[in-house]
């Protein structure tokens, strides 16, 4: 190695203990040692040129991860002493410089601010609200929903389960029982949670969402009351007249069962990318309590009747915000959440 | 679930679009997936005849074919396919055509055009089973039978002139019944308001089949009762394997199946119609594969044993074990019961004898076993669908008529038929009111009455209001009146239905608080810089144990999508500090993230023995701005600005290093370690601890790559909420003018603010004068002082009058006196 390189290596290491910012301005800053020896390269003869570039290389590399080590160290702040945590602010803190609430834009997530408004929705029709669990047992994600054990119903929810034995809720179903218990009718209860699918993520599913049930349970409470209760709900929120459609579906905890459809608030049925250019958006599952749900529920459904209904709160944002894929929901980019 | 439309109205003798019957099965039936107009892809595709062939002068791979298309003038078309002789007969896409492959697996289907290849015009294209879509060849031009008619539109010839629907199999999952296209034919006739009428052979349960001939050993033994209803077989002799009949294998491809042989495709056929599986063995192999050799073949349906295995139908050995239904010779299993048969005894093209089975098998078993072994198939998906074991006799019979009209086929054994406990129909009485009142609807009984014969319920009794009716045994999913409230709804149209909104009293909805609590937290935040953020549930070890937290307190999942998804986390704050450094190295240099959400320890557990869940509200502060002071401070102000405006006094900040930790709950416990110990504080509110707010960890913020000035705040929501907030009333407001008098007193380093803010408080609040107690700084000569100044800012009034010097002095020697004795202060 080159003499004069061989001199900067020795003193790197006598330097080692210097602070980063030291080093920095020895080393690579415009006079450094390091930035000389590099425009020396010049002035070497050809036939050492190659020998020479390979030194300076290695040199460099050691610079380098020595900066990096330093850099990181100088992140790691060590106090002294304790705080008075009473205090207002700290020993010596400059009038000027006392924490104050920061001047930048805050926001809420977009979905929750959804959730906010939805809800805000049914409580001024009269409906209780009852955040869903996120960990749950069988009891009420499945049985007390009439899903016996072996039930083929259990395979359309790809469900997550813990080692211990607990299931994270596929759908706010899973505190429908709780509601039917918590209260003697009228039942009116909307039950906002995070819900959890066992299935690959893509812009348009997540293993994650949010979900919103509602049940209304009351003697004489009729599918048509169903169908004017969802009607008048989404009308409020989508702030335009709508025209629904009822499709029959499969729930086990309904009977009968039916898919919820919208006509397409965006295009007037004209056809758009948000109703996949049908003008038709399918937009939940609802339906008539099964009588073994109300039963379950300690409800005689020989009195009372009722219905529920559950939809993803994402997509319903993402329809209403124009959000083009599930994950920046869950992304947390600062680029996202400050456009809300 | 696909079907045809032209068997469907074979069938239910419907007479209506392709629209219309799409329309009917969306808004009466449920979901379909798809739908598909065959005679549009097959247009502009032709039977055609080889008249000449030769070889491409320039092109050794191609041939030079020209057909005979029913046109007048032959047409030249060029094939990669030299292996076509002259007479053969083929499908002929003329230009213009689409590729049938391509309209389903590309974006744009393919065009043919008329091109030049190699010099030589080609003018169209003869097409490959896979091109046509009907198979999965694609080396070789499809050859078509020798009677088929030149010129003949090719979909028509190959009865595709055909519309399929694909029905979601979800919306069905409690109708087996709808797994064949028979029970859908009836749905789809009833809605279109006729009465379907089951063909009689679908009824027929009647054992008439003889033996015709050469009488062969039939012995079966049902060992799984429970889990085998009904098992019936029959043998047959003088069967010729061989190619379906054109009609048949176009039905299957129809349905998705791959035509395989006459025998193999007539079951498969039958079980498509019906909804019932069947299954063909081959009878030599029965006999010849069991080790205990016999004259008979003997069967027996038994649950497998360990270490039992079977090759498959598919080529693959599937590991058996007691809970999976078998279908055994004497000694080893020859198919997996319901799912899939085995290939030993597979029907090929030298079978001359076969066993035809007829059974029905238990949903739960059949659906175990398929997840168990990881094998979805055709028979294994309408078993679990659960099928009606009488449905077992009529079909068997269907499909030996149907192999009899194809091959030379004869009966050689009786039907054996094991049905130890008959299903009956199940009788069900509906109240007509009730009907009404459920669904919302004004129907007479006539209507009713109607659609429900239409379906096929046979009425049993009627009166004004009552009417009792037998469910079909068919019908498995209806067991209580209101699956047939549903039936009734479901026929007439929901749509039909009108929007009625009920009528309610005026009881307010009940207050939740959390909920509300949840909502103000986050109104406050959002308005003082702070974005709230919604993270996954899901974490692992690395990311717990670099914010220093135990990994063992966290719920385990069973069935993970990924390893980083595969524990419950424990805290929120790890999910924000990833974010955090995501944010700074997106270029953001000063943000508070935030979130609401419910962090689980394992074993910290409710009055249920569920998972405890509490709401926790947990943030992030950090700026990359070289500061002196501790972020601490910041959190604390953050904090601060939520409990002032919730009106929340009395709280208390106990430095972590000073708090004992027995008084610490589990999840304070677990979260306490991510905080550096003197720059972070426990935050209580009498006995309730609502959390921790303060530094991160130098060692955590290393790991994430967090600036020094990076501050964590979690606080326990419900416990927040479990505070009772003072309703201030009224005080009178002084109404003289206040003095103000500013003390700087020197204590030592171990005296608390506060404590000294509370004296000179109490001392400046009583009777006669009210007092305010501002803080104007905190001084240290150097770090290692002993000591420290506080200058206190104090502003006085009187209730009755204004305040002289001489008060003024009186109290302020009062508040020093007190400081003095209590804390050794020195007043400077």
């Amino acid at each position: 190695m080159d003499n004069n390189l061989e001199k900067i290596q020795v003193q790197l290491q006598k330097d080692i203990d210097l602070p980063y910012d030291e080093l920095k301005t020895k080393y690579i800053s415009t006079n450094g040692l390091l930035t000389l020896a590099m425009k020396a390269i010049a002035s070497i003869p050809n036939d050492q040129k190659a020998a020479y570039g390979k030194g300076i290389n290695q040199l460099k590399n050691s610079v380098t991860e020595l900066l990096d080590q330093k850099k990181n160290q100088s992140l790691i702040y060590s106090p002294n002493n304790r705080i008075d945590p009473t205090a207002p602010f700290d020993v010596n803190t400059p009038k000027n410089d006392r924490p104050q609430v920061w001047d930048i834009k805050g926001t809420k997530h977009p979905l929750h601010k959804e959730v906010e408004k939805l809800v805000e929705i049914f409580q001024r029709m009269g409906f209780d609200v009852m955040e869903s669990k996120q960990m749950d047992d069988d009891y009420h994600m499945f049985e007390s929903l009439n899903f016996p054990v072996g039930h083929p119903a259990r395979d359309m929810y790809d469900t997550f389960w813990t080692e211990d034995g607990f299931v994270l809720p596929a759908h706010t179903s899973t505190m429908q029982n709780r509601a039917l218990k918590q209260s003697n009718p009228p039942i009116r209860v909307v039950l906002p949670g995070r819900v959890f699918r066992h299935e690959a993520t893509d812009a348009s599913h997540g293993h994650t969402f949010y979900q919103m049930e509602g049940i209304y349970v009351d003697k004489g409470i009729s599918l048509a009351n169903m169908k004017a209760t969802i009607k008048t709900f989404l009308e409020a929120y989508l702030e335009t007249d709508l025209e629904v459609r009822i499709q029959p579906s499969f729930f086990p905890f309904t009977e009968p069962d039916c898919e919820f459809v919208i006509s397409c608030p965006f295009c007037n049925k004209t056809g758009c990318s948000t109703c996949g250019h049908s003008g038709w958006i399918e937009l939940m599952g609802c339906g008539m309590i099964h009588p073994n749900v109300l039963t379950q529920g300690g409800i005689d459904p020989e009195i009372y009747s009722g219905f529920a209904w559950g939809f993803g709160v994402d997509r319903l944002t993402m329809i209403k915000l124009a959000i083009n894929d599930i994950r920046y929901l869950r992304d947390s980019n600062l680029n996202f959440l400050r456009q809300f | 679930m696909k079907i045809s439309v032209n068997l469907l109205k074979q069938l239910g003798k419907i007479d209506k679009s392709n629209e219309e019957i799409v329309t009917g099965i969306k808004e009466h039936i449920g979901e379909v997936e798809s739908y598909q107009d065959l005679s549009k892809d097959y247009s502009d595709i032709m039977v055609a005849e080889i008249k000449e062939k030769k070889d491409h002068p320039d092109a050794d791979k191609l041939g030079v074919y020209q057909l005979d298309t029913g046109e007048k003038k032959l047409v030249q078309v060029l094939a990669g396919d030299k292996t076509l002789v002259v007479g053969d007969k083929v499908a002929y896409l003329k230009p213009g055509a689409k590729v049938p492959y391509t309209i389903y697996t590309e974006e744009k289907p393919f065009i043919i055009q008329s091109r030049e290849m190699r010099g030589l015009l080609s003018d169209g294209m003869m097409g490959s089973e896979k091109e046509l879509n009907l198979g999965n060849d694609h080396t070789i031009v499809m050859r078509l039978p020798d009677d088929a008619p030149v010129g003949k539109p090719f979909a028509e010839y190959y009865e595709l002139d055909d519309f399929i629907i694909d029905v979601e199999n979800k919306a069905l999952t409690n109708r087996g019944d709808l797994f064949g296209i028979l029970g859908l034919a009836r749905e789809l006739t009833v809605i279109f308001g006729k009465p379907f009428v089951t063909p009689a052979w679908y009824t027929d349960d009647t054992k008439n089949l003889r033996e015709e001939q050469s009488c062969l050993g039939l012995n079966i033994i049902n060992d799984a009762e429970a889990l085998c209803p009904r098992y019936t077989a029959i043998a047959m002799d003088n069967i010729v394997v061989e190619e379906s009949p054109l009609w048949l294998k176009s039905a299957l491809i129809k349905f998705g199946y791959k035509p395989i042989n006459n025998i193999v495709d007539i079951t498969n056929y039958i079980s498509q119609l019906s909804g019932q599986p069947l299954h063909a063995f081959d009878y030599d192999k029965v006999i010849s594969n069991d080790p205990n050799k016999s004259e008979t073949a003997n069967i027996t349906i038994r649950m497998a044993r360990a270490g039992e295995s079977i090759l498959g139908l598919d080529s693959k050995v599937h590991e058996l074990n007691d809970r999976i239904m078998v279908i055994c010779d004497s000694t080893n299993p020859l198919a997996i019961a319901g799912i899939m048969g085995g290939s030993e005894t597979e029907v090929d093209n030298n079978t001359q004898r076969i066993i035809l089975e007829s059974a029905n098998f238990d949903k739960t078993s059949i659906r175990k076993t398929s997840m168990m072994l990881g094998l979805t198939t055709d028979a294994g998906t309408k078993f679990k669908h659960a099928l009606d074991p009488n449905q077992c006799i009529p079909v068997l019979k269907e499909a030996v008529r149907m192999i009899k009209e194809s091959t030379t086929g004869t009966i050689s054994s009786d039907i054996v038929d094991l049905y130890p406990t008959i299903s009956e129909p199940k009788e069900i009485t509906l109240s007509l009111s009730n009907v009404n009142t459920h669904l919302g609807i004004d129907l007479q009984k006539d209507t009713i009455v109607q659609i429900l014969k239409n379906l096929e319920y046979p009425i049993v009794k009627q009166d004004d209001d009552l009417l009792t009716v037998l469910a079909p045994t068919w019908r498995k999913d209806v067991t209580i009146k209101e699956d047939i409230h549903e039936d009734i709804g479901r026929i007439y149209g929901y749509n039909n239905i009108d929007s009625i909104l009920p009528l309610r009293n005026l009881i307010p909805a009940k207050d939740n608080q959390i909920f509300a609590l949840k909502k103000k937290i986050r109104q406050i935040f959002a308005d003082s810089g702070a974005n709230e953020t919604d993270t996954h549930s899901f974490t692992d070890i690395p990311t717990l144990e670099k914010a220093n937290l135990d990994a063992d307190k966290a719920y385990k999942l069973k069935n993970a999508l990924a390893p980083e998804l595969s524990l419950m986390r424990t805290s929120l704050i790890p999910s924000l500090l990833v974010k955090t450094q995501m944010n700074l190295q997106e270029g953001y240099d000063k943000f508070i993230l935030f979130e609401m959400n419910i962090p689980h320890i394992q074993g910290y557990e409710d009055e249920n023995k569920l998972p405890k869940e509490d709401w926790h509200l947990s943030s992030v502060i950090t700026s990359i701005e070289k500061r002196s002071d501790s972020a601490y401070y910041i959190a604390k102000r953050y904090l601060e600005k939520i409990l002032s405006t919730l009106n929340i006094q009395d709280i208390e900040y106990t430095l972590l290093s000073e708090f004992s930790e027995e008084n610490l709950s589990e999840e304070i416990k677990n979260s306490m370690y991510m905080f550096d110990r003197n720059t972070s504080a426990i935050v209580t509110a009498g006995d309730i601890v609502l959390g921790i707010i303060g530094e991160i960890d130098n060692k955590v913020k290393g790991n994430f790559k967090l600036p020094k000035y990076t501050a964590g705040l979690d606080i326990n929501i419900n416990a927040l909420n479990s505070i009772d907030i003072k309703n201030n009333k009224y005080t009178e407001m002084p109404k003289y003018p206040e003095s103000r008098v500013d003390l700087c007193v020197e204590v030592n380093n171990d005296i608390q603010y506060k404590a000294l803010y509370d004296s000179i408080y109490k001392d400046i609040n009583n009777d006669d004068i009210n007092g305010k107690v501002t803080c104007l700084d905190i001084y240290k000569e150097s770090e290692k002082a002993d000591t420290k100044r506080i200058t206190f800012s104090l502003a006085i009034r009187n209730f009755e009058k204004t305040l002289n010097d001489k008060d003024i002095k009186s109290i302020t020697q009062k508040v020093i006196k007190r400081l003095e004795s209590n804390f050794q202060a020195k007043i400077i």
